[in-house]
């Protein structure tokens, strides 16, 4: 490590990694700071029980962008992504659904439970497809600036998206319409105008609640099914070979490979400050670095907030600061297994492949969600659960599997209790409802480790656990992201960047964040 | 042969009312057909009990357009506007929060409560005006069709970007917040006091089937408080002898101007040759002629009832399918032997000239709201409550009072039994939540009428209850009210209009659809 680099990352996160990646490429000499030994923040695997490898944060990759795998050449840096056939299984009582990812074998399936919507289901997935390309073709670029003042400054921000608004109109007549159409509504209003079998669109509904503190039936949930059709529709499962720690480790490998240099255990403490711009960061250590540019891929409220500090910023960001909803409503269990439980209805072990989801009905969600409302975690949870170890055997001892379990909703507040006083419990309540459906489950399990929003702020960085850097609602989309005015990476101070999922597009295992902020940065440091 | 009109209304709601006024004053030959025995739709005053006088349904105005009450010239019609100065919100624990039009009272009762609150008032107060005065001119405007690459069209949609960032972007970004959130987190961001942000937020779940932590709702606190630019803090008020006096006053204006207003003379369906339409046909045979028709009612009756959904292109009936109504308020109606006694401010106080809201906190009104998600009335329902005999001293015998409670949530579809079953538990319930603040409710209690959303539907016409003909949340308004490409009052059927609040500006006594229809009409025919 040198005293003096030309861009700082703060966080080893998947971001971070990204943008690490992309500007050592063009050139740049960039340090990676990451707090904890491992890398990946919330994209890492870890060896929490002996000979298993864990997935602490997110469960597999499928909507990372295929540009970036491309652009950087993952693959020749230890990438291996493993897709699964299936999509969701979903657990009703007394039988599954199961949502191949093969159109015509999922329509064949939902055959079973309304022939309805089972001929809707193709038309559906295209509409899906065309709404959802419009969000991608958004993902690739900075924001366009609200408001500015003068017109001058505004047109050229807006040019590559009148582009898009062409490409819009070209989809039909009323494409642009029925997009802003579809933008507010709730992903179970979206659903009930195509289906009418509520177990059909409970495992549908699950991709519109993902990661935020909402039930199905808020508005913007619908936009956020959409955002988890990126990378196609029904959501493709992508394990990472390794676990999904193994994607940091390719683009830590990508990154370093073209020079950049990555340091862990160490903690940025201060972002400095002359002459109302950055020229370094202060270490947990002592030790101080010079630098031209910051890219901070922790959340925005620390970076602002902790890392630059009150006096440094002005009373009107630092009040849309405290004005983001974080709202975390994830919670993690890992289980180490004996052996692949015994889930009622399924046939075949394949069928065990994609999201095994606990979502029979958009009410069902719903309901879970209501108990977040007040406070509690919710007594019937959802759970999207996966066995990565079935197509990925270098995750666990010989015959030993690893169940992992998203939970929702688990809010950071809990009324009159603690996350600390609370986790055993919830553990206990969570393996009881996979034991509904999976009867032999508690007598399989080794181990178990559970991460509660608590956690994961504290271990990994997640404001109120919020595992997006902040809830993806309407108002915090954008130009809006992470702050209003501040959404095209460059934040309230000169010289500081956003590359997290505090920034635009948004959260999840996607990269683009970290991407478009290196391209913004590197075309800030040519300038210079 | 009948006689040729140059347009017929169908419906004597208030828009339709404001659309006839418009048209008649232009010159042109109006006829209003009015299902029921009385003119105002939701708009109207009934004596439902000997000597009791009630606004059976709508029971404030505030956002009836300026421009309206001028044009129409309704004072001279005999509207007259009595004040609401005040609302009183009762608290579970034997506290009030109560604020008036004596703006330094106002604070000096919120810092009772909270000091930091009182700050964030004055603020928040600036800001609701700054952002009400800036969409004003939205609520003036026939909205643009964003899928058109007419230059016209793009010219306006460029005007409303101007609009926008003439706002500056601190401002746009306030609106953007406002449009999108749920009003408990954009209240969250000013205030503290429980009561304050449950009350205010109150008025942006009004007539909708959202809580008031469902994102969206900010927009129609907004939406609630246009009303208030026009005049001082809370320009909300009666009209004199109830909501029908305003429906009289511009049925009034309508007919000084030569329109003729046919009452007990329900359509049947709308005539049409080849695409054009050319008439109406009234529920016992007669015919009557116009060259143009416009119907005030909502999109479904507009669209799929009163024409043959086979003459309407295919995603118009498709998108008017999928249009949302879900009416979620109910209505009763009091009659009392002496003014109610509230535990928190005993005696007959200036609280009673005011609006009274049961809305103690947020997770209360959000609890109500949690019931009715799942087809269940609210047991313990947010009600907003007026008592016009205190005012206007005509809508009760002497010493007696009406006490009109607006009640929320009650949805149309119920998970069990029937609404015609279940009425009077219904009105159980709202009388139960009320007991626990007025504690001689019972016993001063003469008469109640309680209405539904199904009875609501059955009287006024409107769909499953819905106040708003259809629901105000953001992929229902502007240029997609009632469906994308049809927001301009013209239907595909040449010569018929809608001029309902299913479309642009939406629900509320405003007048704005009217009126804003009845100028496209003027520019068809050219005058």
């Amino acid at each position: 490590m040198r005293s003096d680099y030309e861009v700082v990352v703060i966080g080893g996160g998947h971001n971070g990694l990204v943008t690490a990646a992309y500007l050592a490429g063009a050139g740049q000499s960039v340090l990676v700071i990451e707090a904890r030994e491992v890398l990946g923040g919330a994209a890492a695997t870890e060896e929490t029980f002996p000979g298993y490898r864990i997935d602490t944060g997110a469960s597999h990759a499928g909507l990372f962008r295929d540009e970036i795998i491309r652009e950087l050449g993952l693959q020749g840096h230890g990438l291996e992504i493993i897709d699964s056939p299936m999509s969701a299984l979903s657990l009703t009582e007394g039988d599954v659904l199961r949502l191949w990812r093969d159109p015509a074998a999922a329509r064949k399936e939902i055959e079973r439970y309304s022939s309805a919507d089972a001929a809707r289901y193709e038309d559906f997935l295209a509409w899906v497809e065309d709404q959802a390309s419009i969000i991608l073709a958004a993902q690739d670029r900075a924001p366009p600036d609200l408001g500015s003042d003068g017109l001058l400054r505004y047109l050229p921000g807006l040019a590559p998206w009148s582009r898009l608004a062409l490409r819009l109109r070209r989809m039909g007549r009323k494409a642009v319409s029925e997009f802003l159409r579809t933008i507010p509504i709730s992903v179970e209003q979206l659903l009930d105008e195509w289906f009418e079998n509520p177990v059909l669109k409970g495992v549908l509904a699950a991709s519109g609640v993902e990661g935020t503190m909402q039930g199905p039936k808020a508005s913007g949930t619908g936009l956020m099914l959409l955002y988890h059709a990126a990378n196609g529709y029904p959501p493709p499962i992508r394990y990472v070979r390794g676990g999904t720690g193994a994607l940091s480790a390719a683009l830590a490998d990508a990154a370093t490979k073209r020079g950049a240099e990555i340091q862990t255990g160490l903690r940025v403490e201060k972002v400095l400050i002359s002459d109302y711009r950055t020229n370094g960061v202060a270490l947990s250590n002592g030790h101080q670095i010079r630098c031209g540019a910051i890219a901070s891929c922790a959340d925005p409220r620390h970076t602002l907030l902790d890392l630059v500090g009150p006096p440094n910023l002005e009373l009107r960001v630092m009040r849309r600061v405290r004005n983001i909803r974080f709202r975390g409503s994830t919670a993690k269990v890992n289980l180490a297994l004996d052996r692949i439980p015994e889930f009622n209805g399924v046939r075949d072990v394949s069928e065990l492949t994609g999201r095994i989801l606990i979502s029979p009905s958009t009410d069902y969600l719903e309901r879970a969600y209501d108990d977040a409302k007040y406070r509690t975690w919710s007594r019937a949870p959802h759970l999207d659960m996966s066995i990565p170890t079935i197509l990925d055997a270098t995750r666990a001892p010989e015959g030993k599997h690893v169940l992992s379990a998203t939970v929702r909703y688990a809010p950071y507040h809990l009324e009159e209790s603690d996350w600390g006083s609370e986790r055993e419990a919830f553990g206990d309540h969570v393996v009881a409802a996979i034991a509904q459906y999976a009867p032999d489950l508690p007598k399989l399990i080794l181990h178990r480790q559970v991460l509660t929003p608590l956690d994961y702020q504290r271990e990994y960085g997640l404001p109120e656990g919020s595992i997006y850097h902040g809830q993806m609602a309407l108002d915090q989309l954008l130009s809006m992201r992470p702050i209003p005015g501040y959404g095209r990476y460059r934040s309230p101070v000169e010289g500081l960047y956003f590359c997290g999922a505090g920034a635009h597009p948004g959260g999840g295992l996607t990269g683009a964040p970290g991407r478009n902020a290196a391209r913004v940065i590197e075309k800030d440091l040519r300038r210079r | 042969m009948t006689e040729l009109y140059d347009v017929i209304v169908i419906g004597a709601g208030h828009n339709g009312l404001v659309n006839a006024a418009y048209l008649a004053r232009a010159g042109l030959k109006v006829l209003v057909l009015e299902r029921r025995e009385i003119v105002g739709g939701a708009t109207v005053t009934e004596e439902v009990f000997p000597g009791f006088k009630y606004s059976v349904f709508s029971y404030v105005v505030s956002i009836l357009r300026p421009e309206i009450i001028q044009d129409l010239q309704l004072p001279r019609h005999g509207l007259i506007m009595l004040p609401l100065p005040s609302t009183l919100t009762p608290l579970p624990n034997g506290d009030y929060l109560y604020r008036d039009d004596d703006h330094y009272r106002t604070l000096r009762e919120i810092a009772r409560h909270s000091v930091r609150d009182v700050e964030a008032y004055e603020g928040y107060g600036h800001a609701m005006y700054f952002m009400a005065k800036a969409i004003k001119p939205i609520l003036r405007m026939v909205p643009p069709d964003p899928n058109s690459l007419d230059p016209r069209e793009l010219k306006r949609l460029a005007d409303l970007g101007s609009l926008f960032r003439g706002m500056g972007d601190g401002n746009l970004h306030t609106l953007i917040k406002l449009m999108t959130m749920s009003s408990a987190d954009f209240l969250d961001e000013w205030f503290e006091t429980e009561s304050l942000k449950a009350t205010m937020s109150a008025s942006g779940i009004i007539g909708t089937f959202m809580g008031p932590r469902s994102p969206g709702t900010a927009y129609v606190l907004l939406h609630h408080y246009m009303g208030e630019i026009d005049g001082v803090f809370r320009a909300w008020g009666f009209a004199k002898g109830g909501t029908g006096g305003l429906a009289e006053a511009i049925a009034s204006s309508a007919r000084s101007f030569g329109a003729e207003i046919w009452t007990d003379s329900p359509v049947e369906a709308v005539i049409v040759g080849g695409d054009k339409a050319t008439g109406v046909a009234l529920h016992d045979g007669t015919e009557l002629r116009a060259r143009k028709v416009v119907s005030s009612l909502d999109p479904r009756r507009t669209f799929l009832d009163l024409v043959s959904p086979d003459l309407l292109p295919a995603d118009l009936v498709a998108d008017v399918g999928r249009f949302r109504f879900r009416g979620s308020s109910g209505k009763v109606n009091l009659a009392l032997d002496a003014a109610p006694e509230f535990t928190c401010w005993p005696g007959e106080g200036a609280h009673l000239r005011g609006a009274i809201s049961i809305s103690p906190s947020i997770d209360y009104l959000e609890r109500a709201y949690d019931q009715a998600k799942y087809g269940e009335f609210s047991h313990r329902p947010f009600i907003d409550i007026v008592i016009p005999s205190m005012i206007d001293p005509d809508m009760a015998p002497p010493g007696k009072h009406v006490m009109s409670c607006f009640v929320q949530y009650a949805p149309y579809e119920l998970a069990k039994g029937d609404w015609d079953a279940r009425r009077e538990e219904f009105g159980d319930a709202v009388i139960d939540t009320l007991s626990e603040y007025v504690p001689n409710l019972k016993d001063i209690l003469l008469h109640r009428q309680v209405l539904t959303p199904l009875d609501i539907e059955r009287t006024t016409g409107l769909s499953e209850g819905n106040i708003f003909q259809g629901e105000l949340d953001l992929s229902q308004l502007f240029f997609l009210r009632p469906a994308a490409g049809y927001a301009k009052y013209r239907t595909p059927i040449r010569g018929y209009y809608q001029c309902g609040s299913g479309t642009h500006p939406g629900g509320g006594i405003t007048g704005a659809p009217g009126r804003l229809a009845a100028l496209e009409i003027l520019k068809d025919l050219g005058l």
